[in-house]
């Protein structure tokens, strides 16, 4: 049987054993080449900072090696008897973020580290909070450094219903929590005799046993994001597509959303070979019958469950560098392959992600590194989705100066919303 | 590693369809690109994705840079496929500091700075090119794991490895200003394996470097005087994969530059590297 594959993610606050519970997970799944592991022995004999061994293997930069702070994400493969896992490691200082939900939106499950020692602490709740808004509901909580409290039972049980009330609060419910030793592989791997009030999994087990592999999203409606058009020649018009939900298939009549076209899929090409359908994730060719014209940004259909035409909608937005927003600003929202320009009708609310609380009710400004909830009106129509429906559509990136600027999940659109806009609660 | 043993052709059609669809994403928002071809085996993959993106033909120029210290058999190689394939080759080589007599021997460093990172700027520069298609992978070195899809560089071709932008999702952003060039790597989440396995399916040529003579072969391809070959006795693609599913040796373990000094790469990287 073929393995199957898995992005996972590690979050949790800095030192609390991110880079360590990797090399480690790396170490005993026997995928580090020996080569590697006598250059980071010297390295770590060098540098006089022993215990960092596993920390080395997986921070590659200068900086963070001397500073022993993983900078940017990073993503290595390890295998286990089920399934062949691609973990993403981020770093968990604060002015990071950013590259925190860049290793969080690529993932499938994520594993949360917790120091037994040190408990809860601001970026654990911070994590998981963005964790939960990226739309990753698989979660594991490894509770790390238990050699550090002398593998007391006592501290895993306090540590572990503390986090249950945070996950609960955030609506995770029923995660496991494993007390482990990344430094020493107590419960990673294998279990630990350190432990043995402990007779659950271990970390690897867990994973294997509650962590199901993302599936591709052929039974949603189909949506397709036209990529763009290339002219072969006066007759010949390739529309590029790469379908995001559903499954397209050939004969088949099609509306093309925001601009209303409608036709017949002819042909699906890929180099060399005709299909006869295509799935979520395949960039194909098309030779659409009886449309005039399409663009680049538009939203492929079926008729029966077309892609919505939406003028405004409610989003949270994760705002993480060089970036403000004000009631008003209009800004660059990218979904799909769309680049639409969308106005702040008004921000709602602003969320303390630490204390996971609306910090403020109808707020002017958000700003770097904060999380709120915000109306948008888009200036021309465009096709997105709510998140809960077609995720694939309901996410979107705030486009600046430097690339993408800011997140946001769609939490409803233009219909549900004009209820919401005769709520009193909403226009005050 | 033996990762990968289970690589079904499902894997490779999920790696090559992602790959297309980046190469697509930034033919549509580019409008003067351009991608890097060494003859290795991951920049030809890449130009083949290329070719099956744009339907048999590339619309963009391939460049190869020329340092004048590679081995014979690459320019072979690349004059051939360059023939049989029918896509329009640049070679960029930085003559003035050949024929002043720049080599290895004065500085790897050096030489990998004044060979390949600066010929490229100067090719960036003249083609005015505001996108270059690289075929570097995650899995190759520590520093190159920490690259993003899309790679913006700055005005001094720098890399800002320790403030890149975020990257969410399939996503891919082109920014409004502050970036000379981007580097696009649609290989990035590949595996050396995954680009063996597809060599193979697809039966793509290959640089006879790659395979073993005397019991050596060469796994990743440089500089003749800076690149040596390791131990193997793997003389077809089939062998080659038998052995990377339970080789130990890391696959740049041959490169020079990746050994010389403590985080050279890193340094080579920032600057504008590959």
């Amino acid at each position: 049987m073929s393995l199957q594959k898995v992005n996972l993610v590690v979050i949790g606050h800095k030192d609390h054993g991110k880079s360590t519970l990797i090399g480690r997970l790396l170490y005993d799944s026997d995928a580090i080449p020996e080569q590697k592991l006598r250059d980071i022995e010297n390295e770590v004999k060098e540098s006089g900072r022993q215990g960092f061994k596993f920390a080395f293997l997986l921070d590659t930069l200068e900086e963070e090696r001397k500073g022993g702070l993983t900078i940017d994400i990073m993503q290595i493969p390890f295998k286990t008897k089920k399934h062949l896992y691609t973990i993403i490691d981020c770093p968990g200082h604060k002015e990071f973020i950013k590259n925190m939900i860049t290793g969080a939106s690529q993932a499938d499950a994520a594993i949360l580290l917790v120091s037994a020692k040190e408990g809860i602490q601001d970026q654990t709740k911070q994590h998981v909070f963005l964790t939960k808004t990226l739309g990753i509901n698989q979660l594991i909580v490894a509770v790390n450094k238990m050699d550090k409290v002398n593998y007391d039972r006592r501290r895993f049980e306090e540590v572990s219903e503390e986090l249950e009330d945070v996950l609960n609060s955030l609506g995770y419910k029923e995660v496991p929590i494993v007390p482990v030793s990344a430094l020493n592989g107590d419960n990673i791997f294998k279990g630990s005799k350190k432990m043995r009030w402990y007779d659950g999994l271990t970390l690897t087990e867990t994973l294997d046993k509650v962590i199901q592999p993302s599936i591709l999203p052929t039974n949603k409606p189909l949506r397709g994001c036209v990529q763009d058009v290339y002219k072969l020649d006066e007759a010949n018009r390739i529309v590029v597509c790469k379908i995001e939900t559903g499954i397209l298939e050939s004969n088949r009549r099609v509306v093309i959303n925001p601009s209303g076209e409608r036709g017949v899929i002819k042909k699906i090409e890929m180099f060399g070979k005709d299909l006869i359908r295509a799935e979520p994730g395949d960039s194909v060719g098309l030779i659409i019958d009886e449309v005039k014209e399409v663009k680049r940004g538009e939203v492929i259909s079926y008729s029966d469950y077309p892609a919505k035409r939406v003028r405004s909608f409610v989003a949270e937005i994760i705002l993480f560098s060089d970036i403000e927003i004000k009631n008003g600003d209009v800004l660059m929202i990218r979904c799909g392959t769309a680049e639409k320009k969308c106005k702040v009708q008004r921000i709602l609310e602003k969320i303390d992600p630490v204390n996971l609380t609306s910090q403020e009710i109808s707020p002017n400004v958000l700003e770097e590194g904060e999380v709120g909830k915000v109306i948008f009106s888009a200036l021309e129509p465009m096709c997105l989705e709510e998140y809960s429906y077609i995720p694939e559509l309901g996410r979107f990136v705030i486009e600046g100066k430097r690339g993408t600027t800011a997140a946001g999940i769609v939490i409803e659109v233009e219909e549900d919303l004009r209820k919401k806009l005769n709520d009193k609660r909403v226009l005050d | 590693m033996d990762l990968n043993d289970e690589v079904s052709s499902t894997r490779l059609q999920e790696l090559e369809r992602k790959s297309i669809a980046i190469i697509r994403e930034v033919k549509a928002q580019f409008n003067n690109l351009a991608v890097l071809w060494s003859t290795g085996k991951d920049s030809t993959a890449t130009l083949w994705l290329c070719k099956k993106a744009f339907f048999g033909k590339i619309p963009f120029p391939v460049i190869h840079i020329d340092t004048g210290y590679k081995f014979p058999e690459i320019y072979e190689f690349r004059d051939k496929i360059a023939r049989e394939w029918g896509f329009n080759l640049v070679i960029a080589k930085n003559e003035k500091a050949i024929k002043a007599g720049l080599s290895p021997k004065k500085g790897r460093f050096e030489c990998c700075t004044l060979l390949k990172t600066e010929t490229l700027k100067d090719l960036i520069e003249k083609e005015k090119l505001d996108a270059l298609i690289l075929a570097i992978r995650r899995d190759e070195h520590g520093i190159r794991a920490k690259e993003r899809y899309y790679s913006p560089r700055d005005k001094e071709f720098k890399w800002d490895y320790k403030n890149q932008p975020a990257e969410m999702w399939d996503l891919y952003v082109k920014p409004a200003e502050d970036y000379s060039h981007m580097r696009v790597h649609p290989i990035l989440h590949w595996t050396e394996l995954d680009v063996w396995q597809y060599v193979k399916e697809e039966n793509l040529p290959i640089n006879p470097l790659y395979f073993a003579e005397n019991g050596r072969r060469y796994r990743s391809l440089g500089c003749k005087p800076c690149t040596v070959s390791v131990p193997s006795d793997a003389k077809t693609i089939d062998e080659i994969v038998e052995e990377l599913k339970t080789s130990r040796i890391p696959e740049r373990a041959g490169r020079a530059q990746d050994k010389e000094r403590a985080y050279m790469m890193q340094k080579l990287r920032s600057l504008g590297y590959m």
